[in-house]
């Protein structure tokens, strides 16, 4: 299978992720599936960025091993050297003698490209800014990816800085083409027949927030956080077509508090944050389930503890999401490993939240939520009909005999909304009988703790159950929960070949409530369970081990804030 | 659909508060100001804080909400972005919304979010039988301060001057009328409005008295007193020998927030609730 995994460093504010964004964007119109990758360093200017760009014929998760790197300093070469090998090529710019190759030996002077990048860029545009047009135009010219794409590529990113803006960039990048004509060696294109089925470029920031979108959506509330800052963004850009409001709240005890609000007022709602902003949405947390009303909230992954590794991955915070919240009451806790799942389930948990009168989280990280990738459009519906859910009869009895928390079979109680009349009700933070007045009453009490938790019965039968990727039946089978998904594709891509039964994976896309059934009978057919999670705490592993008795062997873990990379796992399958 | 009268308002619950509490007072103030403005039953909002006078909750047939002690605040103002023609008013006390809710308190005058908020002030924490409040003053002892609390009490009015709230009143339970009117103005006032109401504990408070106040309390005279005055409002806040009543400042040119969310000018958030969502278009610019 074709594919090409390249790479741009350099200081944050180089212009890193615009370049490769370009770079994704090149591939994807190529007929590519793409997924971008960056890592950044919580501040502003000056750290190390990289941003890398793996595209081919079947793509989902970052590679470790460059074809191609942009330097842009002398970082890009010591930071990232193991992920260099001989057939590495290292574009640098001929006249930029600060970075000194005699120190790195292993980097042989044959995989030097040197092209006067800022220089043709002056002489095009007469500043240095496009010299970063011309390396994506060597790019281009070097994997064979058709200079045309490039062009419109840039035409369409710049369009709204105008004509001249695009002129000057696609001179620079004519430049950089004649100049590889010129001067270096000819290509075998790898791409000769892209499969050109239509792909989205998104982010797992951007599934979410279409899939909320697709829900209806009105109400979105938080504080910023890095890794769902971007949903937020998403969100707010979104009023100007959406009929959603938008508020960056004071605090995130202010943005659960507000989307719970939003809720009781008929709208449907979501707050976002990362670990350290959900300890302060905690509160509300429990709030959600004793008042019964509808939320939705996404829990980014970051690595902590407190304040820990702002701009990096983790899936640390899956057993404290299930746990969070102080008392008992009914919670569903979801783990989308892809762009699909994400828009999907994120749709699903409205809908959910709105009939069972509960809350939903969607647990992501950062790998997944900021990563940009192709999902194929055929795969993501575009239109939608919503219909309210769970709500009370209108017109309601005018003897104010309705009853908001009345006792039902199935857990949930149709609500009445302000400005219904005959509606009235209060929400109530106590424990409350069924018209919501607080009670202290053993009876009362047992009965509501009752009809609140019989909602996970029928819940269940809603939420997605995990499934088996590959091969029906493999030598090993691993086991995952959110974005660990997208390595292991890879890793079966990689172990599998030429219909090898090498390895199969089963994902859990719903931690709570457990399909404990499905999961069993599907780990019943492995012969090895290896469980991949991105934690020191095997939280995964120990969830699966509540809820079915089933243990562990094996285990791949990771907790530096670097996502699993396919090409360690596929190593780490010789010692099992 | 029926007015707030004072048949809707009767819940079945007759209050649990002390005998001779202030709350009784400020409950009868609220109950005759809602029914004054005449609003119909179900498009008033009422969040209650948590304490002596959030259980009020339980004492008022309303569309109620009973938050989180101190969080009030943020649920009202979201009640009240998604469903603009909603009257809200919030319910809370001292430590509430000056101490737990402080941050909350700033947020809502800075936004001036149109909801009224009416305070029980009576500088002591009473459902959890008597320690210090942020409104207690210097020096007192209380179960949390035994030694005479070090820090200086809040200044509700000077806080909500400074920080953007649009109106800012101070009542007292001992004038149900006076307080009545307070509130009315408030409910009447398109912005945030405080109504901070002095109200003597008569369990856990023995110096803040009923006869305490009334030998302190008196009420700003409009004729010389120009509350539209920020500067003036603010030295006025700062009379402690004897203690003003009535509208300390009112700003009437301010929008709500509400009313700057481009969105809710073509209505309330419930009204726009998208039955259909067509997402083609928007995905053209991620081919």
């Amino acid at each position: 299978m074709a594919s090409l995994n390249w790479k741009i460093g350099g200081k944050a504010g180089e212009g890193i992720a615009v370049t490769s964004f370009l770079m994704s964007k090149i591939c994807q119109r190529a007929g590519l599936q793409v997924f971008e990758y960056s890592e950044y360093p919580s501040l502003i200017r000056g750290g190390h960025t990289s941003g890398q760009v793996k595209a081919g014929d079947a793509v989902s998760c970052q590679q470790k091993h460059v074809d191609l790197i942009v330097v842009m300093n002398e970082d890009t070469v010591r930071l990232h050297l193991d992920e260099f090998d001989e057939h590495t090529k290292l574009l640098v710019d001929t006249q930029d003698d600060k970075i000194d190759f005699t120190k790195y030996p292993s980097i042989k002077p044959e995989q030097l490209v040197a092209v006067p990048m800022v220089q043709i860029s002056r002489e095009q545009t007469g500043k240095s800014l496009a010299s970063n047009m011309v390396a994506l135009a060597v790019t281009c010219y070097l994997f064979g990816l058709d200079h045309s794409v490039l062009q419109q590529v840039i035409s369409d990113f710049f369009k709204k800085k105008g004509q001249t803006v695009i002129d000057e960039n696609v001179k620079a990048a004519d430049a950089g083409l004649k100049f590889s004509q010129e001067n270096l060696q000819i290509p075998n294109s790898k791409f000769q027949n892209p499969t050109a089925s239509k792909t989205l470029f998104w982010t797992g920031a951007e599934a979410i927030g279409f899939g909320a979108l697709s829900a209806g959506v009105q109400y979105y509330s938080a504080y910023p956080m890095t890794p769902t800052s971007n949903l937020m963004h998403f969100m707010a850009a979104a009023q100007a077509k959406f009929p959603v409001v938008v508020k960056h709240a004071e605090d995130e005890i202010s943005a659960i508090n507000g989307a719970l609000g939003a809720s009781f007022s008929g709208v449907r709602s979501m707050t976002g944050t990362a670990g350290g902003g959900f300890a302060l949405m905690v509160e509300g947390v429990s709030l959600a389930g004793v008042t019964e009303l509808p939320l939705v909230a996404v829990v980014g992954g970051r690595p902590g503890p407190a304040t820990g590794l702002p701009t990096w991955t983790s899936q640390t915070d899956l057993q404290y999401v299930i746990h969070a919240g102080h008392g008992e009451f009914p919670k569903v806790v979801f783990t989308p490993g892809n762009l699909e799942e994400s828009f999907k389930i994120t749709h699903l948990a409205f809908l959910l939240a709105e009939k069972y009168h509960t809350q939903c989280y969607i647990i992501s990280d950062k790998l997944l939520l900021e990563s940009r990738m192709t999902v194929d459009a055929s795969v993501i519906p575009t239109e939608f009909t919503n219909t309210r859910l769970s709500m009370a009869q209108d017109p309601l009895p005018e003897d104010n005999s309705f009853r908001r928390f009345i006792d039902t079979p199935e857990g949930y109680s149709p609500r009445s909304v302000p400005g219904q009349a005959h509606g009235l009700q209060l929400t109530n933070s106590y424990e409350h009988d069924e018209y919501g007045y607080a009670t202290e009453d053993a009876l009362m009490t047992k009965k509501m703790v009752e009809k609140r938790m019989r909602k996970l019965d029928g819940i269940i039968k809603e939420v997605p159950a995990p499934i088996v990727v590959g091969p029906a039946e493999a030598e090993i089978t691993f086991v995952c929960w959110g974005s660990t998904r997208l390595v292991l594709e890879e890793v079966l891509r990689q172990v599998n070949q030429n219909g090898a039964t090498r390895a199969n994976f089963i994902h859990i896309m719903t931690a709570m409530p457990f399909h404990k059934d499905v999961f069993a009978a599907l780990a019943g057919k492995a012969k090895k369970l290896v469980m991949v999670e991105e934690n020191i705490g095997r939280q995964g592993e120990l969830l699966i081990r509540e809820q079915t008795g089933i243990t562990f062997e094996h285990r791949i873990n990771r907790y530096d804030g670097r996502p699993f990379y396919a090409e360690d796992i596929v190593k780490e399958l010789e010692n099992l | 659909m029926s007015t707030t009268s004072d048949v809707t308002l009767k819940s079945p619950i007759f209050p649990t508060w002390c005998p001779g509490c202030g709350d009784y007072g400020i409950w009868g103030a609220i109950k005759k100001a809602l029914v004054e403005c005449n609003i119909p039953e179900e498009q008033l909002v009422v969040v209650f804080g948590v304490g002596c006078s959030g259980n009020m909750a339980d004492f008022l047939r309303c569309y109620g909400f009973h938050a989180l002690h101190g969080r009030a605040l943020p649920n009202a103002e979201a009640i009240k972005l998604a469903n603009h023609g909603l009257k809200v008013v919030v319910i809370a006390g001292d430590g509430d919304t000056y101490g737990e809710g402080m941050g909350h308190f700033i947020a809502a005058c800075r936004g001036n979010h149109d909801i009224t908020l009416i305070v029980h002030d009576n500088q002591v924490y009473g459902l959890t039988t008597g320690q210090a409040a942020p409104t207690t003053p210097k020096g007192r002892e209380t179960k949390s301060t035994p030694t005479g609390q070090i820090e200086v009490p809040v200044n509700p009015i000077a806080l909500a001057v400074t920080t953007g709230a649009s109106f800012v009143a101070r009542g007292f339970a001992g004038n149900i009328p006076y307080t009545t009117e307070l509130i009315k103005k408030g409910i009447a006032h398109k912005g945030f409005a405080l109504v901070d109401v002095f109200q003597p504990c008569v369990t856990f408070n023995h110096e803040n008295t009923h006869v305490w106040y009334n030998e302190r309390v008196y009420q700003l005279d409009p004729a010389n007193y120009d509350a539209t005055k920020r500067d003036q409002a603010w030295t006025k806040s700062w009379e402690i020998e004897k203690l003003p009543l009535g509208v300390f400042y009112e700003d009437v040119t301010q929008h709500a927030y509400h009313e700057d969310v481009p969105l809710l000018a073509k209505g309330p958030l419930t009204t726009q609730f998208p039955s259909t969502v067509s997402l083609a278009e928007n995905f053209k610019e991620y081919q």
